[in-house]
């Protein structure tokens, strides 16, 4: 009887065994990320594809707020132990994490994936620090100009001005200032700090040389570049102080038609599309002095405290989200660039390419885009220089005096780091 | 044995969850002013005084604290006139001033996040409410946020705003508890409304004045959340409370050392004033009536 009931238990749990494991043996990889909207919804649809492909793996993704939101919940998260798996991270702040051993060494994944074959040269460059992979590109980007047709009309522009230099910008914003401000729409939104990035760049200058690290922020170019995007909220009032302490807030402004140019990633072209329909045209970033512009955006990143295994499932995942098929159905959905040579020839990009004016304007920058330096520091810099800018765009410090201060405390923190 | 150990017992859960989210993080606050940690690295070296050694020596460590004494010289003594001011129109007990009791104390109970992001968008420049009635009356607008001077009072102003209710309640309370016959013998000897008030109602209300004193203070040194949602301490610096410091010095640069520091010294600044009220305010409070 007891040996009955004893084979009748084993029997049990091996049929529950069989039921219960394969389900459990499908690995779970956390997944922060910074992508709502558009974005959200277009990165939805490539973990759906993904996990319909590896049913192996389930993709636990999470929207966690910005690029800053991501690097602080990050640092806080890491001591918790309570990190993701994989991450998020903006092109010139994974340095600090990969210096300090928070990332996996991605190299051995990366020279065995095809994939490596497939990325642009540029995508390529991204997720290298010190020699070595630590995240395999995701969304890229670089500035670009945005501007409202019909407010142009309306401020008298029956064809497109010239867009080039600082002086044209400033000439069509004071323009639809004067002539618009009345019904409170503002010329241009205050630049953002990866606009401001690429105006300086724009102006044959750069905040930290990408090669040697140097710190350019009291370089004459730089300073006259960031003088000029003072001028536009302070001297000349075309662009509106909301902007400048929250930059949302010049995007949310442009997308609501109340501002005529605004210089912002090519990430914003689906939300700015889906806004202004028609009504949106997309130029090339002024080039001041030179054409120049940075590459920006993200990739993906994995936590060395994760277990190999689920490694070993995260790179499966991010490698997919840089393959053709799921960067162009990106690609398409918000503007960022194709990452992978394969994308641009499939369907659902062509038929972006040909469908949606504009979102080729970011593509072809491509030959004057340019990496950026990303030593640690860099996280502090961009952190200290939202307060510099405010400062200096609210007219509270002169340009020149704020920028030599902040090149001194840049230098002195990247020497204590 | 078991008499003798039975109120420890009894209060031996509320201690240990003191002793946890209160006393282990002022200790280990303490520690780490010390040490030198970025969160990401295991090791936390030793550094002695160096973090506030380098606190001190900032500029932007000043500007906070006069800031912060700025927000708290003006935002106190605002707060405990209105409230008295108002709590003496409502300490009758009629069914208005009972309806506009509870509408004061309702923002004092609201999420302040949600009261910041709401008076974020009043005060916006381009699309608030607040420049929306000052066109109606032909005024310009007005860069509530982001005009340096402006946007400490707008801070100070919604603050109030948020904690205006409970003062009034607790200033009602102390009121409500002076006895009438006070009242009555000061009329008997035609004493005048001013007069009563300077001499009836202010020194019997005193003990409420003093404890929401110390309450205020401390708290208006704390602010935090409304500053992070509106301004994030800006423009410029102009509303970068100490608490907004701390967080961004701890938890945007990840400088825990120095984060630490300053929290450290932000205790010592609130012991010493309290110790200072106390030896100011203290003789001037009297219990009885």
């Amino acid at each position: 009887m007891s040996s009955r009931f004893a084979s009748t238990v084993l029997a049990s749990l091996v049929l529950l065994a069989s039921t219960i494991l394969p389900a459990s043996a499908a690995v779970t990889v956390k997944f922060w990320h910074s992508f709502n909207k558009e974005g959200g919804e277009a990165l939805d649809k490539i973990i759906a594809s993904f996990e319909a492909a590896n049913p192996d793996v389930d993709v636990e993704a999470e929207f966690v707020g910005n690029y800053n939101d991501i690097v602080a919940k990050l640092q806080a998260a890491i001591p918790a132990n309570r990190a993701p798996d994989a991450v998020i991270l903006e092109v010139t702040r994974y340095g600090l994490f990969a210096d300090r051993g928070v990332l996996t060494d991605l190299t051995p994944y990366f020279d065995a994936d095809p994939l490596k074959d497939d990325l642009y040269g540029y995508a390529r460059e991204i997720g290298v620090y010190k020699g070595k992979n630590y995240i395999v590109p995701f969304n890229s980007s670089t500035p670009v100009l945005y501007y409202n047709k019909d407010i142009f009309a309306r401020a008298g522009y029956t064809a497109e001005p010239p867009l080039k230099t600082f002086d044209d910008i400033l000439a069509v914003s004071r323009t639809i200032t004067d002539k618009l401000g009345a019904d409170g729409i503002t010329g241009i939104a205050a630049p953002g700090q990866f606009a401001r990035w690429g105006l300086v760049m724009g102006n044959d200058s750069e905040l930290i040389d990408s090669k040697t690290n140097d710190i350019l922020l009291d370089t004459p170019n730089t300073i006259d570049a960031y003088k000029w995007m003072s001028s536009l909220v302070y001297e000349h009032k075309v662009a509106s102080a909301d902007g400048v302490t929250e930059e949302d807030n010049g995007r949310d402004a442009f997308l609501a038609g109340k501002v005529g140019i605004m210089l912002n990633s090519t990430g914003n072209y689906g939300g700015s599309k889906k806004a202004l329909g028609d009504n949106l045209v997309v130029k090339p970033m002024p080039c001041n002095k030179v054409c120049s512009v940075p590459i920006g955006g993200a990739g993906i990143g994995i936590l060395a405290s994760s277990p190999k295994d689920v490694q070993d499932a995260a790179y499966k995942f991010i490698s997919y989200a840089a393959s053709p098929e799921a960067n162009a159905t990106w690609f398409a959905a918000t503007g960022y660039l194709p990452i992978n040579k394969k994308s641009a020839a499939l369907p659902v990009a062509a038929e972006a390419l040909k469908s949606q004016p504009g979102i080729d304007v970011a593509i072809e920058q491509l030959p004057f885009a340019h990496g950026r330096a990303r030593p640690p520091v860099v996280t502090w810099m961009r952190t200290t220089e939202y307060k510099m800018w405010e400062a200096m765009a609210l007219g509270q410090r002169g340009v020149e005096e704020t920028m030599k201060d902040f090149a001194a405390q840049t230098r002195a923190e990247a020497a204590r780091q | 044995m078991l008499r003798k150990l039975t109120p420890y017992l009894f209060v031996a859960p509320l201690i240990a969850f003191i002793a946890v989210f209160t006393y282990v993080p002022i200790v280990s606050s303490l520690n780490l002013s010390f040490r030198e940690w970025d969160f990401l690295t295991p090791n936390m070296p030793f550094v002695g005084l160096d973090n506030y050694r380098e606190l001190l020596s900032k500029r932007d460590f000043w500007a906070s604290l006069h800031v912060t004494a700025g927000f708290a010289a003006i935002s106190v003594p605002l707060r405990l006139a209105l409230a008295l001011l108002i709590a003496s129109y409502l300490t009758r007990e009629t069914l208005v001033s009972r309806l506009l009791r509870g509408a004061l104390f309702l923002p004092y109970v609201t999420s302040t996040v949600s009261i910041a992001v709401v008076f974020s968008w009043v005060f916006s420049t381009d699309y608030g409410m607040a420049n929306a009635a000052l066109r109606f009356f032909g005024v310009a607008k007005v860069s509530w946020l982001q005009d340096p001077t402006l946007a400490l009072w707008v801070l100070i102003f919604v603050n109030t705003w948020k904690q205006l209710g409970y003062d009034v309640v607790i200033y009602i309370a102390g009121l409500q508890a002076i006895p009438q016959e006070l009242y009555d013998a000061a009329a008997v000897d035609g004493g005048r409304p001013g007069h009563v008030f300077r001499r009836v109602t202010m020194p019997l209300v005193m003990p409420t004045t003093y404890f929401l004193l110390v309450i205020s203070v401390i708290e208006a040194f704390q602010v935090f959340t409304i500053v992070n949602v509106m301004t994030r301490g800006g423009p410029a610096g102009a509303t970068d409370l100490l608490v907004n410091q701390l967080y961004r010095i701890g938890f945007v640069l990840f400088d825990i050392g120095q984060g630490s520091a300053l929290a450290v010294i932000l205790f010592v600044l609130l012991v010493a004033l309290a110790l200072i009220k106390s030896r100011i305010l203290g003789k001037r409070v009297h219990y009885e009536a």
